[in-house]
């Protein structure tokens, strides 16, 4: 009798309860409608570039940028008044997106001859919100190639010429606004002559990214090198940068003190410290535009 | 006695289970819009968007990811939830309204006004929209189009693009529903 009561209880409130869920908001009921499945984050960067460095990021497939790297710099004493124009160096290049997650890359820079081609991969993407898949992680493999180094005679191996950057690049974007990237690397170069600089460098590399509006966004970025060249002081490559981007045009402007555009030069072979000396401080533009080789 | 009374509880609740179903819903719905510029046309389409009607209070509302809207250029999608929508702050679009003097026991369409509030980047606004609803032995199919002015919902264009972005935004959306399963 106790039981049959108990049960009249649970019966009529499950009756109260489905009266009241009819009685429910309907966006209420559209909210629970939505698939559970996880969301990608988008754009973590805007660019594949944060702003000297490769960021996390590839196009869409099918997606073919063209790149118009420039640095220029002030000769130290030169007596001359030319603001930041003394010297320059430029890189032209591409990226085609193959697929989502694969793109490759190439490109010519005017000091010291340097060719470089890329391929990126992306390995894993973010989740939106919470922490299970917390990062996006792409790979990134370079191979650059300097066309203009004195090597002694007889002696003209793409080996000796050539030098081979391997990062793996971790970013997470932490809000809509701030996205932070740490990229493990490892260069193998047998470029120095000199027996004492190490033939395999291990750097660390650090990028932010806040965007300041829909169009406009804060860049930096620093480079580490845990074992650097023996033969010659070099500092860490850092930039502080604005990217601005528009439409297919996306304009990134750093200050910074490196004048190389491939990995294992900047990475490497910054000669100076940054600061407004002339010869130390470089100022650069990226110009990257997109064209859409296929469309949805 | 007292299982008698058990038993008229369970009809009861049975019974409820077996009224007509009065909320009917699409899962996938299509909602799609153009930008018609001298300088460029721009057009977007959304086909999981949720909708669902209540044919004994005549409401509907909608609901969709501003996400899931697909452009023929994938930069378009980026710098539309990146830069304009802000999709990571406002996900959603909503609508929710009324469907004025809508009789859902006619069959064949009837051509019916519904008002209600659109809410994009968290800004509502009131709307009257002409609809089409189209009753087929007990699916519901609403289509129609309507005008968003773009700076009603605090979307901010740059300048140098303003000639490639139409000031006002052909809107289309196409909702075909079955009844709402619990």
């Amino acid at each position: 009798m106790k039981n049959n009561n108990y049960l009249l209880i649970h019966l009529s409130l499950l009756l109260g309860c489905m009266v009241s869920a009819g009685a429910q908001d309907l966006l209420e009921t559209l909210d629970k409608e939505y698939p559970t499945t996880p969301q990608y984050t988008s754009s973590t960067f805007k660019g594949t570039r944060i702003s000297i460095g490769q960021s996390v990021e590839n196009r869409k497939a099918g997606v073919l940028q063209l790149m118009a790297l420039h640095r220029s710099w002030n000769l130290p004493n030169a007596g001359a008044q030319r603001f930041v124009a003394d010297k320059w160096s430029s890189r032209l290049g591409f990226e085609y997106a193959i697929t989502d997650r694969w793109t490759t890359g190439g490109g010519w820079t005017t000091l010291d001859d340097v060719y470089d081609g890329y391929l990126k991969y992306n390995l894993m993407r973010q989740y939106q919100g919470g922490w299970k898949q917390p990062v996006s992680v792409t790979l990134f493999q370079n191979i650059s190639y300097k066309g203009n180094l004195r090597l002694p005679d007889g002696v003209s191996a793409f080996d000796e010429r050539s030098a081979f950057t391997s990062q793996l690049l971790i970013a997470r974007k932490f809000t809509p606004a701030l996205s932070l990237q740490i990229s493990p690397t490892v260069i193998s170069r047998n470029q120095s002559a000199l027996a004492e600089d190490p033939s395999l460098h291990f750097a660390l590399g650090f990028g932010a990214r806040y965007k300041l509006g829909g169009h406009v966004s804060l860049v930096s970025e620093y480079y580490y090198v845990a074992n650097p060249l023996v033969s010659r002081t070099t500092f860490g490559a850092f930039a502080l940068g604005v990217n601005w981007d528009v439409r297919f045009l996306l304009l990134q402007f750093q200050m910074t003190n490196t004048r190389r555009m491939v990995a294992d030069g900047f990475i490497l072979q910054t000669p100076n410290n940054f600061n407004t000396r002339d010869g130390n401080f470089v100022f650069g533009i990226n110009a990257v535009f997109a064209l859409h080789l296929k469309k949805n | 006695m007292h299982r008698v009374r058990v038993l008229i509880v369970l009809l009861l609740a049975l019974t409820s289970f077996n009224y007509k179903p009065t909320q009917y819903i699409d899962r996938q719905g299509q909602v799609s819009f153009f930008s018609y510029t001298t300088a460029e046309h721009i057009a977007a389409n959304n086909n999981q968007v949720l909708s669902i009607i209540d044919i004994s209070k005549n409401e509907i509302a909608i609901s969709m990811l501003m996400k899931a809207f697909v452009f023929k250029k994938s930069l378009m999608r980026t710098h539309f939830n990146e830069s304009y929508l802000e999709s990571d702050l406002y996900p959603k679009a909503t609508f929710k309204g009324q469907i004025v003097d809508f009789d859902a026991s006619i069959i064949g369409h009837q051509t019916r006004m519904v008002k209600g509030t659109l809410t994009i980047k968290d800004v509502a606004k009131a709307f009257e929209i002409k609809t089409d609803i189209q009753n087929t032995n007990g699916k519901y199919l609403i289509t129609g189009d309507f005008e968003i002015a773009v700076s009603d919902f605090n979307i901010k264009i740059p300048s140098i693009v303003a000639p490639n972005i139409a000031k006002v935004i052909t809107t289309k959306f196409r909702f075909e529903y079955k009844p709402h399963e619990e």
